[in-house]
């Protein structure tokens, strides 16, 4: 066990120690904090913006106040962002072609952002838009300046209909929905934001421990191997003391990391009164499957990195590895919502995956049944000696292993030699 | 402590058809440097490998300091291997202690046993540098201190010498040397003669993965010796090719080789000679270490 824990200390130094280490640290908040940032701002907006102008075509004369109406209490609303609306009423269609065409050349010099031609059977219901346009990949504009386009048609179909407006609208208000959610003790409003957003946070910060190191375990690994070193320390420390001590370094590290990013985000949680989001129970759920969860996967790096030479060769054999990752990283949108599903409930039980998926869905279900939350934490707990007995093997053998690297298959005949 | 510090029992090993180590024996007896000799790619570092246990023979038994567990003895050895190599990103002291604590080493022992070799081959300044801001040379030191660092009972060298200087050569033969005088066993392996032929109270001589003979340096010489003499005469030598005791002879510019025929005492012909014309030289020829190694691995490769 001294061995070990030397081995560890020195891999949990060299690795914290390091310019490399304290960026990413220091980055990856900074980093998120940016895109928080930027997408609050485009929230509200980028700022004072010139008016927009958007020529409509073929307006039938009984549309055009309930256009300009339109467009007012939208410009009343928007004030950062004006549309100004000209309008060319049917009697114009006499020189149609020659008018379509200086607005062809107003939208190519800038002058216009778009203009639209309404087809004549509009106010009865079958005929549409037609929008011209430079930025066709701006379709939130576009669909803007539909919306405001409806709202006249419709008013117009009403008032001729002889309805009024206003009693439609109320009359046809969908019902009000509350969630309330009883998972917890304390019965508590749910919050749309939070129900999807913190599930997504703790598999991430789950994903981030164990997986933003790896990159250390393995070039430490492959350190070891390419400089040589790895004979000298084999005639001090058995290969699979070595491996074990070289994971329970880097898995300080995780842990590291994760109470670093943990207590940041806690503070800020708590500075935006969303504390109660992140409760005691979850931090004991998330160490209980973190542990064995990064037992078992830098298991699997440490026995990748013996086997390669450089970085560069261990992408090959790494792609698998980061399929499986992924997989609960794609579907978490699906497992949120439904985390009692049947695919929630199959990937629990996939060892590599278990931590993952499930403190996701215990984020998003905290009552979820006790069985399954053994069953899955055993299951991992006791998948992680089988994984770390055949990584030493591999290690074993591919830690002095020079030369080509080794496929899949040929790692797999290792398992079986003795 | 036993005498015997390593015994080799009949190893082999194969790397796919190629027999790199062929059913190879050896005894080496405690507290003496043996040198371990061979043309590139006779199996001295697979040899060695499989003394540390990094690989494992494919037959044979290797008992060493008394054990067939190596893992028992680890803290009692030294290894240098071929291929050098030290965490590039990582202090010299670091590395040192971090290798001694590996090998049982604590505190004050540990850091006064680094000071004191940094010190003796002169290191003592890079201390705290890092390893890749270190010459090729001072790594190479910096390796062997390494190696040495838990004061081991058998130290195993692979290629010491390559890429050091003459002064560092010096320095590190000094220190082998002075190891089998505090009765440390050194086992080195080299592919040069001289260095060997200076060093070595033992030779195991191998080719091809087999051993072609071994024993001390004296036994060895004694064993290959042509019986010749090399002498320098004045006046006419014609008379030399007539005497009884002699085979045959061959001028060689002042000098004159001359071959005993088997059993003649050099002594008499000395006597012989002096009774006949007045002798500047005589000098037994002592075949070098290298002439014997190119006459074995001649013949073994023939």
């Amino acid at each position: 066990m001294g061995k070990i824990f030397k081995v560890a200390v020195r891999d949990y130094i060299e690795t914290v120690n390091t310019k490399t280490f304290l960026i990413s640290l220091l980055m990856t908040p900074v980093l998120i904090g940016v895109i928080i940032y930027i997408s609050r701002m485009q929230e509200k907006g980028e700022g004072p913006q010139p008016p927009r102008h958007v020529a409509a075509v073929n307006v039938p004369d009984e549309l055009a106040a309930d256009l300009d109406s339109a467009f007012s209490r939208y410009n009343e609303s928007h004030p950062q962002g004006l549309i100004i609306l000209e309008q060319h009423g049917k009697g114009e269609n006499e020189g149609r072609e020659a008018l379509l065409d200086r607005l062809r050349e107003d939208v190519r010099s800038g002058r216009l952002e778009a203009f639209c031609v309404l087809d004549d059977d509009i106010l009865e219901g079958k005929g549409g838009l037609h929008f011209y346009t430079r930025k066709v990949s701006e379709f939130e504009f576009g669909r803007t300046v539909r919306d405001l386009f409806s709202e006249a048609v419709v008013n117009f179909r009403f008032i001729k209909n002889g309805l009024s407006p206003k009693l439609v609208n109320e009359l046809s208000r969908r019902v009000p929905l509350e969630v309330v959610d009883l998972s917890a003790k304390k019965e508590k409003k749910a919050d749309g934001f939070a129900i999807f957003i913190v599930p997504f946070f703790f598999m991430f910060l789950m994903f981030f421990g164990i997986f933003g190191i790896s990159g250390n375990l393995l070039m430490s690994v492959i350190e070891e191997k390419s400089s040589r070193v790895i004979e000298v320390l084999l005639t001090s420390v058995s290969p699979f003391r070595l491996m074990a001590g070289k994971i329970l370094g880097q898995c300080a590290v995780g842990l590291t990391l994760v109470a670093i990013y943990g207590t940041a985000s806690y503070i800020t949680a708590s500075l935006r009164g969303m504390s109660n989001l992140l409760n005691p129970v979850m931090m004991i759920y998330f160490i209980l499957y973190f542990l064995p969860g990064f037992l078992l996967f830098s298991s699997l790096i440490a026995a990748i990195g013996s086997a390669c030479n450089s970085l560069k060769e261990s992408q090959n054999l790494m792609q698998p590895l980061m399929m499986v990752v992924l997989v609960p990283i794609m579907l978490w949108f699906k497992m949120v919502q439904h985390p009692e599903g049947t695919l929630a409930v199959v990937l629990s039980f996939i060892p590599p995956m278990t931590p993952m998926v499930m403190i996701l869905r215990l984020a998003a279900r905290p009552d979820l049944p006790l069985f399954q939350i053994i069953a899955s934490f055993l299951l991992l707990l006791l998948s992680v000696p089988a994984f770390m007995w055949a990584a030493a093997k591999i290690f074993r053998t591919g830690i002095l292993m020079y030369g080509k690297p080794p496929g899949v298959r040929e790692i797999l005949r290792w398992l079986r030699s003795d | 402590m036993t005498d015997c510090a390593l015994s080799l029992e009949k190893i082999s090993k194969s790397f796919g058809d190629v027999r790199a180590v062929d059913s190879l024996s050896a005894r080496l007896p405690a507290g003496c440097i043996y040198g371990f000799l061979g043309p590139n790619g006779a199996g001295k570092t697979t040899t060695i490998r499989m003394i540390t246990d990094i690989i494992h023979p494919d037959s044979g038994e290797i008992v060493i300091l008394g054990e067939t567990a190596i893992e028992r003895v680890w803290h009692r050895i030294g290894y240098m291997p071929e291929e050098r190599g030290l965490y590039r990103k990582m202090k010299v002291r670091k590395i040192l202690s971090y290798l001694g604590a590996l090998k049982g080493m604590k505190g004050e022992a540990l850091s006064r046993a680094i000071s004191r070799w940094l010190e003796e081959l002169g290191l003592a300044d890079k201390a705290d540098n890092k390893v890749e801001a270190l010459s090729r040379g001072m790594q190479q030191k910096l390796q062997f201190i390494a190696t040495v660092i838990n004061d081991p009972e058998l130290v195993i060298l692979d290629e010491p010498f390559s890429g050091l200087d003459p002064i560092n050569l010096d320095l590190i033969q000094g220190i082998m040397t002075r190891l089998r005088e505090a009765g440390r066993t050194v086992i080195f392996s080299t592919h040069m003669m001289e260095q060997a032929e200076k060093l070595c109270d033992y030779i195991l001589l191998v080719n091809r993965g087999r051993k072609i003979c071994d024993g001390t340096l004296d036994e060895i010489r004694e064993r290959y010796r042509t019986n010749q003499v090399v002498v320098e005469l004045e006046g006419d030598t014609g008379f030399v090719g007539e005497l009884p005791l002699v085979k045959g002879s061959k001028k060689d510019g002042r000098s004159l080789e001359i071959t005993l025929q088997d059993g003649a005492d050099q002594q008499e012909l000395l006597m012989a000679l002096a009774g006949r014309a007045r002798v500047n030289a005589f000098q037994v020829k002592v075949p070098s270490l290298h002439e014997i190694f190119v006459h074995l691995v001649g013949e073994s490769n023939g």
